[in-house]
């Protein structure tokens, strides 16, 4: 018989992964969008997508936990539907974008580059906003 | 070619997330059949004490289950079997490492009301 809570435990282990790679891989992309150095472009590049890569795959393991973990639970109330609110948004853009990064494998134009870099600011905001309701529900109940 | 293979990239981008999202929304159905708002058994008679009530579903049903069953790691609330004053008491300081402490966020009135709701549970 598995102890129920076995399932918070994963939720709280799993999602943290996503949430730090996804800021990291914002970060490195932003670094490969600004830097005049072609190396250093194309090292914060690669770094960007195994981190975003990783951090989307790591974002299953926490949806997958967290719908175990809430019996099924897609909204609820109050922190845990604010949670939801952020959750769900930043689930599509992280599956979305690291799809996109592992299709389209050829150096991206300057505006496909803006457009990435866009949505992948607004995918960690996102999953920072899940984030912080997630802690909201463990600290304030 | 480039372009072709854009196109492709950006149409497996819009695939992969419907797909993702729709896979757990159907995860979430198998575990949980009312998990869209479609109640599929009666929810248990309660009778009504509104504020008490209002407070529970803000506070304690995301972990004790709107019904108050129990969900997940929160536990069953239905026939507690100590005194209104542990209850309150356990309202107030919580429970190390399992429950928050909501002295912070209720007055007295309102653990007293949600007392009093949770002692209609039975």
């Amino acid at each position: 018989m598995i102890e129920p809570s076995i399932w918070a435990k994963l939720h709280g282990a799993s999602t943290h992964f996503p949430i730090a790679l996804m800021l990291v891989s914002a970060l490195c992309d932003g670094v490969s969008f600004f830097s005049k150095d072609a190396g250093r472009r194309r090292n914060s590049r690669s770094v960007g997508t195994v981190t975003m890569v990783l951090g989307a795959l790591g974002s299953y393991a926490a949806v997958l936990t967290g719908l175990v973990m809430t019996k099924g639970l897609i909204w609820g109330h109050a922190a845990l539907l604010h949670h939801h609110q952020f959750v769900w948004p930043a689930f599509a853009l992280m599956t979305g974008l690291a799809t996109w990064r592992m299709a389209a494998r050829a150096e991206p134009s300057r505006k496909s580059a803006t457009i990435y870099l866009v949505l992948m600011i607004l995918s960690a905001a996102l999953v920072s906003g899940a984030g912080y309701w997630g802690g909201e529900l463990l600290s304030e109940g | 070619m480039k372009m072709a293979l854009e196109t492709h990239a950006l149409l497996l981008s819009f695939i992969v997330p419907v797909i993702s999202i729709g896979s757990a929304f159907a995860v979430a159905i198998a575990i949980a059949p009312g998990a869209l708002g479609v109640q599929q058994t009666e929810p248990p008679p309660i009778r009504p004490t509104p504020a008490g009530r209002a407070l529970f579903v803000q506070s304690c049903a995301h972990c004790h289950g709107d019904d108050a069953k129990g969900s997940g790691d929160g536990s069953d609330l239905y026939g507690l079997r100590i005194s209104n004053a542990r209850i309150a008491t356990v309202i107030r300081q919580g429970i190390h490492g399992e429950m928050p402490s909501f002295a912070k966020k209720y007055s007295a009135t309102d653990i007293a009301a949600l007392t009093t709701y949770l002692r209609t549970l039975r």
